[in-house]
């Protein structure tokens, strides 16, 4: 048992952190754009392919190390379509082979998203209303990541019972919509198991993602009391405040235990998707906690475009909102809470 | 990183499992799921039975019976007694003064005091808070004037916890009271309990129980042999004691051995056509819990994991914490599981007596987030010391 990152590992971070600091753009609020330039800078580090195998042009790492990478996006608060190009490329690569479109995420040169959302449905990681009959599709695919870059993507739908994958290597976009009758599509080997597989690597970079923002959001939380001053004393002196930036502190370790966890069990068993479903209800409810104190701290500053830490309340939140909610996982476990035993929860 | 436990921590797991689960009586284990009281045979009797084993004191330097386990180790064994419902040996005697006496006193205090109290031939109470002192410990206001060869004690203590079993008590006394601040002035004192002076007052809690008391000193003599380590530096063994455990102080296995009961309860509780269990609103606490649990067990092994030479992760002091908060959820759910059944608190009905004790339990443990620092001390440590919020 051991939770520290190795040197290697740690080098990783310092990289990326450099990278980041190189490409930082100031946040704005609303939809991400795509960022080619820190795009290709993230590609030539490696990073787009640490979990995937040589041959498809990864780098024989593993969750841990994606990990790694997107704390450091977190946490410098630079959004970038990270989780989503890893889930799409593990989509794209089964046990039985890897589609070329795998190669182009992992180099850069395509970019490639997940297309798992349906228009006013809740999530639900199995398609209910996208359809495949004899390879081509019907049904609509709504709030695509990054749909103004005219990504790739890649979507599931169902044909009777099971679940099939679909690559459109050129789609046509309405915003960030697409209609997926009459679209040229690919079918690529897997099913249900193998989205599950997928959805579960990219929520674990999610989740390490907004493990980062809620390291920056407490960060500048603590700073902001040290320094801003009313009554003539700093925030500091006020035990209202610092008591609750202390409870900040403890559910942001909880999170980060378990986040670590987390890669590592998913480095020796990428299909425990009830240890995903655990971590994201942790990190749920902590990134809530994190973000919503650390811009009541603030007070009126945290509020505002210019500031960071709002931007950070707002990242989390729409991961909070990516491959099923608190909600969501927690009325998963639910269903199972008889079959589970509470006295090994981590095996 | 690495996940899992190694070979040899397995086989330690193991060794403990059957340990616990067989070394100690089925009765006594029992009670943790009943929510029954421990008597103080039961206490004595599981205490004794893991010191013949070789087993009280593991956290003890090795003369005196310790294990030189790792932290993971010391978890492990922890987890264990816990998820067995066996007793922990009496930890006023075995994670308080003990290690206190074995770090400071000196080598005719060690083996006068060390072999009984690893045996718990001595019981010990912990005489630190006063009236006026609790939170802020330092203002404590009972002295010791030294005569001669001994010190004059005057003043009270106060939630003494098992005084009443108490054979010998470890005090924290005022020795200097023009010390130039509060901390400098204060000793720690040896006083046996049957020394002329010494009154004992029992506190009845929200429960029912009888398990705090408070301890009147008049005049009482005592050795000045019986003083730890030096005059006036009793603060710093102080802070040494409550800091020693760091494994320890969040109760993982005790709580999962609950979470596995309020299950087992929740399916014998009918509810509509079939149990609480099938309730989704019951499912989802429990689920959440177990969420909880899951972070917390996490953070102390991580914790135990990373605390290399002797400096532990930072992330430790949320663990008193958070455990204290995730033992109060459990035993709400119970209360909550039982509902109409946890009405009636007398024995002599038939209501089962999980459900009769859940209320009485639930309510005793809410000392959990006031005693041994409260919650909210601890989140002022976890305010300046980690974060740097100084007020």
């Amino acid at each position: 048992m051991d939770f520290a990152f190795t040197e290697e590992q740690t080098s990783l971070r310092e990289a990326t952190r450099d990278l980041l600091a190189r490409h930082h753009a100031a946040p704005v609020p609303g939809d991400a754009e795509h960022d080619p330039k820190l795009w290709q800078a993230l590609a030539e580090l490696g990073a787009l392919g640490l979990p995937f195998a040589e041959d498809v042009g990864g780098m024989g790492a593993g969750p841990v190390e994606a990990v790694a990478v997107a704390l450091e996006l977190g946490k410098a608060g630079v959004r970038a379509p990270y989780a989503e190009s890893l889930t799409a490329t593990q989509l794209l690569c089964s046990d039985e082979g890897f589609d070329d479109l795998a190669t182009a995420a992992i180099e850069g040169t395509r970019l490639v998203v997940p297309a798992l959302y349906e228009p006013s449905r809740a999530w639900s990681p199995t398609p209910v209303g996208v359809t495949a009959t004899a390879g081509s599709l019907a049904g609509i695919r709504a709030a695509i990541p990054y749909a103004a870059a005219s990504p790739a993507v890649v979507t599931t739908a169902c044909v009777g019972d099971a679940v099939e994958i679909y690559a459109l290597d050129a789609p046509t976009f309405a915003g960030a919509t697409v209609d997926l009758a009459g679209q040229e599509a690919r079918a690529i080997p897997g099913g249900a198991a193998h989205v599950q597989r997928a959805l579960n690597l990219g929520t674990l970079v999610l989740a390490a993602e907004a493990l980062g923002a809620m390291e920056a959001a407490l960060g500048l939380t603590v700073d902001y009391l040290k320094t801003r001053k009313q009554f003539g004393v700093p925030l500091m002196r006020f035990q209202t405040l610092t008591q609750r930036a202390a409870d900040m502190y403890t559910s942001l370790e909880l999170a980060r235990s378990a986040v670590y966890f987390l890669a590592m069990t998913l480095a020796e068993n990428p299909d425990d998707d009830t240890a995903v479903s655990r971590v994201k209800v942790i990190v749920g409810k902590a990134g809530r906690h994190v973000g919503q104190e650390a811009v009541q701290l603030h007070g009126g500053i945290g509020m505002t475009a210019e500031y960071a830490v709002g931007h950070h309340l707002a990242r989390i939140t729409a991961i909070e909102h990516t491959y099923g909610d608190t909600r969501f996982h927690l009325a998963k476990q639910a269903r199972h809470v008889k079959d589970n035993d509470s006295r090994d929860l981590l095996s | 990183m690495k996940r899992g436990l190694s070979e040899h921590d397995r086989a330690f797991r193991e060794q403990a499992r059957e340990f616990f689960t067989t070394a100690i009586p089925q009765e006594i284990r029992d009670k943790a799921g009943t929510g029954a009281e421990l008597t103080k045979d039961d206490i004595a009797t599981s205490h004794r039975l893991q010191h013949e084993a070789g087993f009280a004191v593991p956290g003890w330097p090795l003369e005196w019976g310790g294990k030189d386990w790792t932290d993971l180790q010391r978890y492990i064994w922890l987890d264990e007694m816990q998820l067995a419902g066996v007793p922990a040996p009496l930890a006023f005697n075995t994670n308080m003064i003990g290690p206190v006496i074995a770090a400071f006193g000196s080598d005719e205090l060690k083996a006068r005091f060390l072999p009984p109290t690893a045996a718990l031939d001595i019981w010990w109470g912990q005489g630190f808070s006063e009236p006026e002192a609790g939170s802020d410990l330092a203002s404590l206001r009972t002295t010791a004037v030294r005569d001669g060869d001994e010190y004059v004690v005057n003043g009270q203590k106060t939630w003494t916890t098992l005084g009443q079993y108490a054979d010998w008590i470890f005090m924290l006394v005022r020795t200097d009271p023009n010390a130039a601040k509060p901390q400098q002035g204060i000793s720690m004192l040896l006083i046996d309990m049957t020394s002329p002076g010494v009154e004992l007052r029992p506190i009845q809690l929200i429960d029912g129980s009888y398990e705090v008391n408070e301890v009147f000193f008049d005049n009482v003599r005592v050795p000045a042999d019986q003083l730890v380590g030096e005059e006036n530096h009793g603060w710093d063994y102080a802070k040494f004691l409550l800091g020693n455990e760091r494994v320890g102080v969040a109760p993982v296995g005790w709580i999962k051995r609950r979470l596995v009961d309020a299950k087992a309860h929740a399916a014998t509780i009918a509810s509509g056509d079939g149990t609480l269990l099938d309730d989704p609103l019951i499912a989802a606490r429990i689920a959440e819990l177990e969420c909880d649990l899951a972070a917390l067990e996490l953070t102390v092994l991580r914790v135990a994991a990373n605390s290399h030479g002797g400096k532990p992760d930072p992330a430790s002091s949320i663990l008193k914490l958070r455990g204290s908060q995730i033992q109060q959820d459990v035993l709400e759910l119970v209360a909550d599981i039982a509902g109409p059944s946890s009405l009636v608190w007398d024995p002599a009905d038939d209501t089962p007596d999980w459900a009769r004790r859940s209320v009485p339990v639930y309510l005793n443990f809410r000392k959990a987030s006031i005693y041994g620092g409260s919650n909210e001390v601890q989140r002022g440590v976890i305010a300046t010391g980690i974060l740097g919020l100084k007020g």
